[in-house]
C-alpha cells in the first residue's frame, strides 16, 4: 500500500513509464474534438498563477442501481450480476491505469449510481486497489453514497468498517405519494429508518438528499420534508431542485405535455423558503443546493469542485480535471467503458485543454454557486483577470440590487443571488 | 411633333405594368432579345421585389404603325406608388397621355383610383387596358363595369389584352397612337425643357430625362437651370433607347437625354426648368419644388463592424439619391451612424430598403423627426431635428414646426373616419369637396410630424384601402414641442429619445415603455423602463426580475458542459447593447422603432 502524507509524488511510480502523463492530454481512442475550449500546445495559459498545490478529490462512479428512475440522467443501468462482479475488477484496473497520478488525494467519493448495492465485499478490494495504485492520503475521507432501501444496521457497520465517513442518503422525500411518482423503491417509513439507522452508525456525518420543486408538489409538502430531516438531525442535507432532463423518462413526458414543470416564480419561492428554513434552524448554506449544521460538516469533496481543485474521476462517465487547464472524461457506456478497460487503455472518450478565459469563466461560475464566493486577490492571481475592475458598474448594480456583496476582497452571491447564479456568471467580462 | 407620343402606364401594384412596358419594348424591339432583361425599367432589385419604380425613367420606341407613319413612343415610367407624389407628378408632367391598367381578375383597386385622379390632375387623356385576360379568374365584362362605375372611363374604348402572352399588344400600340393626344408645344418660343429625372453615369457624369416643351435643345447650347440659376454647356443629346441613341437636336415635344457638365446629383434640382441662356424663357414650367429633406432619422449598422460597409453604401446611395442628405452621427447605444434627411417617409423606407437589400446591412433606424425651429433667450435661433442637440428646456423661448396641407381622396362613405383621423393628428383647418362619383377630398392643415408616423397605415386601414394621401408643405407655426428621454435601468438611451408634442408625448412614451419591456429580456433584477421630460416621469412600465435560473447540481462532470453553455450564453450577449447594466437586444430597438409607425 502506498501512503502518501504530505508531499505530492512528482514521479510516477516505478514501471508505469508507459503510461501517459497526467499533464498532458491524456489519450483520446475516438477522434473526439472538443470545440469549446482552445487547445492550447505549449504557450503557459495561466502566467502569474502559481498552480494549486491543494490536494485532490478522487470519484468513483458505480453505474448500477436497482431500477431507473425516471428522471434520472446519471450513467446508470440495472445490471446484470456478473456485470457488477466483474466492476470491481475493471475499476481496479483503471486505478492502475493511472499510478502515474501524482497529486495527493485526501477525498475518495463513492457515488453513482447506487454504491450500496455493491456488497462490502465487493468494495473492500475496490478500495484497497484505490489506495493502492493512487497516492490516497491515509487520513482521505471516504464518501459514500447510499440508498435507504440498502441501510440496515449491519450494512452500516461494514461501511464503518471500510472507512467511510461520510455517508449521503438518496432520500429525496418522507412522503409516500412523492416517493412513488418519483419512481423510488422506497418510502416514507424505510427513508426515516434509513436515516435513523445511519445516524446510529458513528459517521462523522450523515447526509441526507432531498428534492423539491416536483410537478405540483405545493410548498407545505416541502415543509414537510424539511421538518422530518430536520428533526432526525442529520449532519448535512442536499436540497435540489428537481432539473428534467430531455433524455429521461420526466422529459419526454414534458414534451408531450404530460408533465408540467414548476414555473419559475414558484421555483424561486421553494429555493428561498428552503434557505430561510434551514438558515432559521442554524445551517449554513454553503452552496446553492448544500447545506451543513456546521463547517467541519461540509462535503469536502464536493468543495473542490466548486473550487476549482483537482480530482481524478474513474468509472465510466466519470470526468477529471488537474486542476491547471485539462479536462478529460471517461466513456459513459459500459462497455464502452469496459472494451478500453479489458484492453489495457485509459476508458478516456475525450478531453480538452483550456485557455485563460475558459478558465475564468469556470472559476467564476462555480465560485458564484458558494457562499464563499470569489476571493478577488487570488481569483487576479490565479486567472490574471481583474475581475472587479473589469466589472465596476456591473457589481454595483447587483450589489445595489441584493444579488451580491463586494467586500473585504470577495464577491460574494447573497441568498437571492445564488438563485439566480446561473445567468450572474454570464454578465461578467472576463477580458 | 404629330407623330410622337409620350404616356405612361398607370395601374395598382401587380396589375401588369412591368410586363406590359417589356412587351411594348419588345414588340418595338427597342431592346435586341440579346439585352433583354426582364422588366427593363426596373433595374433595381429592390424595385422588382416591391413591384414600384423608385426612380422616373423614360424610354424611347419606335413603332410603325397601320397609317403606315412611324411613331416615336416615349414611355416614361412613373413609380408606382401614390407616395412619391412629388416625383410621379414631374414624370405625369413629361406626358400627354396614360395607360391605366385594370387585372381582369382583380378588378379596379385603391391605387388605380389613386393614380387616376393624379392624372387627371395633369389633364392626361386615358387608355384603359384590362389585362391578364389568359387567366381562368379573369372577368372582362365586371372590369369593364368597373372602368365605367368607378373610373368612369369610357369601356368601349378599353382594351383587353394578355401581357404576359403577348395577347393584344399590337392593339395597345394603336390605341397609344390613335387615343393619346401629340404633344403640343410652341417650336419658336424660348426653350423651355421640363427636367424630369437625372442619374450618373460613371463615365459621363450625370444624365438628366428632360421634356422638351417649348422650343428645342442641341448639343452646343449654353443653358441655365431657371430655379438654380446654374448655367451649362450641353454636350449630347438624344432619345433613350435602351442605349443612349444620339442627335444633333431634341425638338419641341420631344423626351429626351441631355448631358452638360454636371458632376453630382447634388447640382440637379429635378423638376427644374432649362432655358437657353442667350435666349431664355420669362418663367419657368409651375410646380417646382426643391428636393428639401423634411423627415430625418439616424441609421446605425446593427453591429458596429458593419459601419464601415454603411459608409460606403450610403455613399453610393447618394451618387443617384440628390434628394439623400447625410452626416456623420454616434450614438452611446448604438455606436457610430449617419444623421440622414429624406424627401418623406416612403423616401425614408426606400432608403433603409435599398441598404438593407442591395448592400446586405442590418440596420437600426432612429424616430423619423421633423425639422424644429427653436429660439433660445440668448436670442439665437436654432435648426434642430436630432434630439440629442435639443437645447435645454430652460433655455428655449419658443419652438416652430412645420405645417403641411394634406388632401386625402375618399369615397364618399369614409368621409366620417378620414375626418376623425385628421382631427386625432392635431389637424387645424378642415374642409372637404365633392369630387365626381361620391368621391371627395378632405383638405387638412396639419403638423409634418403628424403624419411621420401611423397616419398613413391608419388611414388606409379606415378606409380599407380607398383612401390617397398627398400634402404639401405650408409654413412655419407655433408649438409647444418637447423632448422626451427614454431611461432604461434610469439610464438615458439616447438612440430613443424623441421630439414631439406636448399633447403627443405621453401616449408615444407609453409605446416606447411597453414596446422596450415586452422586448428586454427578464434580467436577474428589476428593470424600470421611464419616459421622461426633463425630470418628469410620464410613463412607466417595469421589467421584473429573473429570481430563479440556478440549476441544483454542479459536481465534477457539469462543470465543462455548463461553461459551454455559458459561452454560448456570453456569446448571445455580445451582440446585444449595453445601457448601464442592461442588455438590450438588437430587436428590441427594432421593434420599438417599427412598430412606432405601424
Ligand atoms: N396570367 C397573366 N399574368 C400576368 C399578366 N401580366 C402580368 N402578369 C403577372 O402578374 C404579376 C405582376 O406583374 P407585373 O408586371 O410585375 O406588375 P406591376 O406590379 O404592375 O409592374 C407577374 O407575376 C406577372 O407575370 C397577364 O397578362 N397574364
Ligand atoms: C448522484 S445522485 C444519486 C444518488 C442515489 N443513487 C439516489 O438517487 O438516491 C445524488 C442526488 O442527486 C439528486 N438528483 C438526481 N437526479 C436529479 C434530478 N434530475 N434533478 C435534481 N436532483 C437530482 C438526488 O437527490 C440524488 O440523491
Ligand atoms: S437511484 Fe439514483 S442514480 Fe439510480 S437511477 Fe435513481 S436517481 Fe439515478
Amino acid at each position: 500500500m502506498r501512503v502518501v502524507s504530505s508531499a505530492p509524488v512528482v514521479e510516477p511510480a516505478p514501471g508505469v513509464e508507459s503510461t501517459p502523463e497526467v499533464e498532458s492530454a491524456p489519450a483520446v481512442e475516438s477522434a473526439t474534438v472538443v470545440e469549446s475550449a482552445t487547445v492550447v500546445e505549449s504557450a503557459p495559459v495561466v502566467e502569474s498563477a502559481p498552480e494549486p498545490t491543494e490536494s485532490a478529490g478522487l470519484y468513483v462512479h458505480v453505474p448500477f442501481c436497482s431500477a431507473v428512475c425516471p428522471y434520472c440522467d446519471f450513467a446508470v443501468q440495472i445490471g446484470s450480476a456478473s456485470e457488477r462482479t466483474a466492476f470491481g475488477a475493471l475499476l481496479r484496473a483503471e486505478a492502475a491505469l493511472w499510478s502515474a497520478w501524482d497529486r495527493p488525494i485526501d477525498t475518495v467519493y463513492v457515488g453513482g449510481g447506487t454504491p450500496s448495492r455493491l456488497d462490502p465485499g465487493q468494495l473492500e478490494p475496490m478500495l484497497a486497489a484505490l489506495r493502492s495504485e493512487l497516492p490516497v492520503r491515509s487520513d482521505a475521507e471516504l464518501f459514500l453514497e447510499a440508498n435507504p432501501e440498502d441501510v440496515t444496521p449491519g450494512r452500516v457497520d461494514e461501511w464503518r468498517a471500510l472507512g467511510v465517513s461520510f455517508l449521503s442518503l438518496g432520500v429525496q422525500s418522507f412522503h409516500d405519494a412523492e416517493l412513488r411518482a418519483l419512481g423510488r423503491r422506497h418510502d416514507g417509513r424505510e427513508a426515516r429508518s434509513a436515516v435513523e439507522t445511519s445516524l446510529k452508525g458513528g459517521f462523522d456525518t450523515v447526509s441526507v438528499d432531498l428534492m423539491f420543486g416536483l410537478p405540483g408538489q405545493d410548498l407545505a409538502a416541502w415543509s414537510g420534508n424539511l421538518d422530518t430531516v430536520l428533526a432526525l438531525g442529520p449532519e448535512h442535507i442536499s436540497c435540489y431542485q428537481l432539473t428534467i432532463h430531455e433524455d429521461t423518462a420526466f422529459g419526454r413526458r414534458r414534451a408531450r405535455g404530460r408533465l408540467t414543470e414548476m414555473p419559475e416564480s414558484a421555483q424561486a419561492d421553494f429555493f428561498a423558503s428552503t434557505h430561510a428554513r434551514l438558515a432559521d434552524a442554524g445551517w449554513e448554506a454553503y452552496e446553492v443546493s448544500n447545506f451543513a449544521r456546521a463547517p467541519r460538516h461540509r462535503s469536502q469533496h464536493n468543495l473542490k469542485y466548486w473550487r476549482h481543485l483537482p480530482y481524478l474521476g474513474l468509472g465510466p462517465s466519470a470526468h477529471s480535471f488537474d486542476g491547471a487547464r485539462h479536462r478529460w472524461w471517461n466513456h459513459r457506456a459500459l462497455h464502452d467503458y469496459a472494451r478500453r478497460i479489458t484492453r489495457g487503455e485509459r476508458a478516456v472518450e475525450a478531453d480538452e485543454a483550456l485557455d485563460g478565459e475558459a478558465l475564468a469563466l469556470e472559476a467564476l461560475m462555480l465560485g458564484l454557486r458558494t457562499v464563499e464566493g470569489i476571493d478577488l486577490p487570488g481569483y487576479r492571481l490565479r486567472y490574471g483577470v481583474d475581475l472587479h475592475g473589469l466589472n465596476r458598474p456591473l457589481i454595483a448594480t447587483l450589489a445595489e440590487e441584493g444579488l451580491v456583496q463586494c467586500e473585504a476582497g470577495a464577491l460574494r452571491p447573497t441568498r437571492r443571488g445564488l438563485a439566480v447564479a446561473d445567468g450572474l456568471a454570464a454578465r461578467f467580462r472576463l477580458a | 411633333m404629330k407623330n410622337v407620343r409620350n404616356f405612361c402606364i398607370i395601374a395598382h401594384i401587380d396589375h401588369g405594368k412591368s410586363t406590359l412596358a417589356d412587351r411594348l419594348i419588345q414588340a418595338c424591339n427597342g431592346v435586341e432579345t440579346r439585352e433583354f432583361r426582364d422588366q427593363v425599367l426596373d433595374d433595381m432589385e429592390l424595385e422588382r421585389e416591391r413591384g414600384i419604380t423608385i426612380k422616373s425613367n423614360a424610354i424611347s420606341l419606335a413603332h410603325t404603325a397601320e397609317d403606315g407613319l412611324t411613331y416615336r413612343l416615349n414611355l416614361i415610367d412613373t413609380p408606382g406608388h401614390v407616395d412619391f407624389s412629388h416625383e410621379v407628378r414631374r414624370s405625369l408632367m413629361a406626358c400627354e397621355g396614360a395607360i391605366i391598367i385594370v387585372d381582369a381578375t382583380q378588378g379596379v383597386e385603391a391605387q388605380t383610383v389613386a393614380n387616376l385622379y393624379l392624372a387627371m390632375e395633369h389633364d392626361l387623356e386615358l387608355l384603359p387596358v384590362i389585362n391578364k385576360i389568359d387567366l381562368p379568374a379573369a372577368d372582362v365584362d365586371r372590369a369593364l363595369e368597373e372602368v365605367d362605375r368607378d373610373l368612369g372611363l369610357d369601356p368601349f374604348a378599353a382594351l383587353a389584352v394578355s401581357a404576359k402572352n403577348g395577347v393584344g399588344i399590337d392593339r395597345v400600340l394603336e390605341g397609344i397612337v390613335e387615343h393619346l393626344p401629340p404633344p403640343t408645344g410652341d417650336p419658336e418660343a424660348p426653350l423651355k425643357a421640363l427636367v424630369f429625372d437625372a442619374r450618373y453615369d460613371v463615365y459621363r457624369g450625370i444624365v438628366l430625362s428632360c421634356r422638351i416643351r417649348d422650343g428645342s435643345l442641341a448639343a452646343g447650347d449654353r443653358v441655365r437651370f431657371m430655379h438654380a440659376g446654374t448655367e451649362y454647356e450641353v454636350h449630347e443629346v438624344g432619345y433613350s433607347g435602351f442605349r443612349r441613341e444620339k442627335i444633333d437636336r431634341l425638338p419641341t415635344g420631344a423626351v429626351g437625354y441631355v448631358i452638360t457638365g454636371i458632376k453630382t446629383i447634388r447640382d440637379v434640382g429635378i423638376g427644374d426648368t432649362l432655358t437657353l441662356c442667350r435666349r431664355p424663357a420669362e418663367a419657368p414650367l409651375p410646380g417646382y419644388q426643391p428636393a428639401r429633406p423634411v423627415v430625418f432619422s439616424s441609421i446605425y449598422p446593427m453591429s458596429s463592424d458593419e459601419y464601415p460597409a454603411l459608409s460606403e453604401a450610403i455613399e453610393k446611395l447618394a451618387l443617384n439619391d440628390a434628394a439623400l442628405v447625410y452626416q456623420k452621427d454616434a450614438s452611446a447605444a448604438l455606436g457610430f451612424g449617419y444623421r440622414c434627411g429624406f424627401l418623406g417617409l416612403l423616401h425614408l423606407d426606400v432608403v433603409q430598403e435599398r441598404l438593407r437589400r442591395e448592400f446586405d446591412l442590418s440596420l437600426v433606424l432612429s424616430a423619423p423627426s421633423v425639422l424644429y425651429r427653436v429660439q433660445t433667450s440668448d436670442g439665437a435661433r436654432h435648426e434642430v431635428d436630432n434630439p440629442g442637440l435639443w437645447p435645454d428646456p430652460g433655455t428655449i423661448q419658443g419652438v416652430e414646426e412645420p405645417w403641411i396641407q394634406a388632401s386625402i381622396l375618399v369615397p364618399e362613405k369614409y368621409m366620417g373616419a378620414a375626418i376623425e383621423l385628421c382631427r386625432q393628428h392635431r389637424a387645424a383647418s378642415l374642409t372637404t369637396s365633392f369630387l365626381a362619383r361620391g368621391r371627395l377630398e378632405v383638405v387638412a392643415e396639419m403638423p409634418l410630424a403628424e403624419v411621420l408616423f401611423d397616419f398613413y397605415d391608419r388611414l388606409k386601414s379606415v378606409t380599407r384601402g380607398y383612401g390617397s394621401f398627398d400634402y404639401e408643405e405650408r409654413d412655419y407655426r407655433a408649438g409647444d414641442i418637447v423632448k422626451v428621454d427614454i431611461l432604461v435601468h434610469h439610464e438615458k438611451v439616447d438612440a430613443l429619445a424623441f421630439l414631439a408634442h406636448r399633447d403627443k408625448a405621453r401616449a408615444r412614451a407609453v409605446h416606447y415603455c411597453e414596446q422596450l419591456a415586452e422586448s428586454i429580456p427578464r434580467h436577474q433584477f428589476r428593470i424600470p423602463v421611464q419616459g421622461a421630460i426633463g425630470g418628469n416621469i410620464i410613463s412607466r412600465a417595469t421589467i421584473s426580475a429573473f429570481r430563479k435560473d440556478v440549476t441544483a447540481k454542479c459536481y465534477g462532470g457539469d462543470v465543462s458542459r455548463k461553461r459551454k453553455l455559458l459561452e454560448k450564453q456570453k456569446k448571445g450577449k455580445e451582440r446585444m447593447k449595453l445601457v448601464g447594466s442592461v442588455e438590450i437586444p438588437q430587436d428590441a430597438f427594432v421593434s420599438v422603432l417599427r412598430t412606432d409607425r405601424a
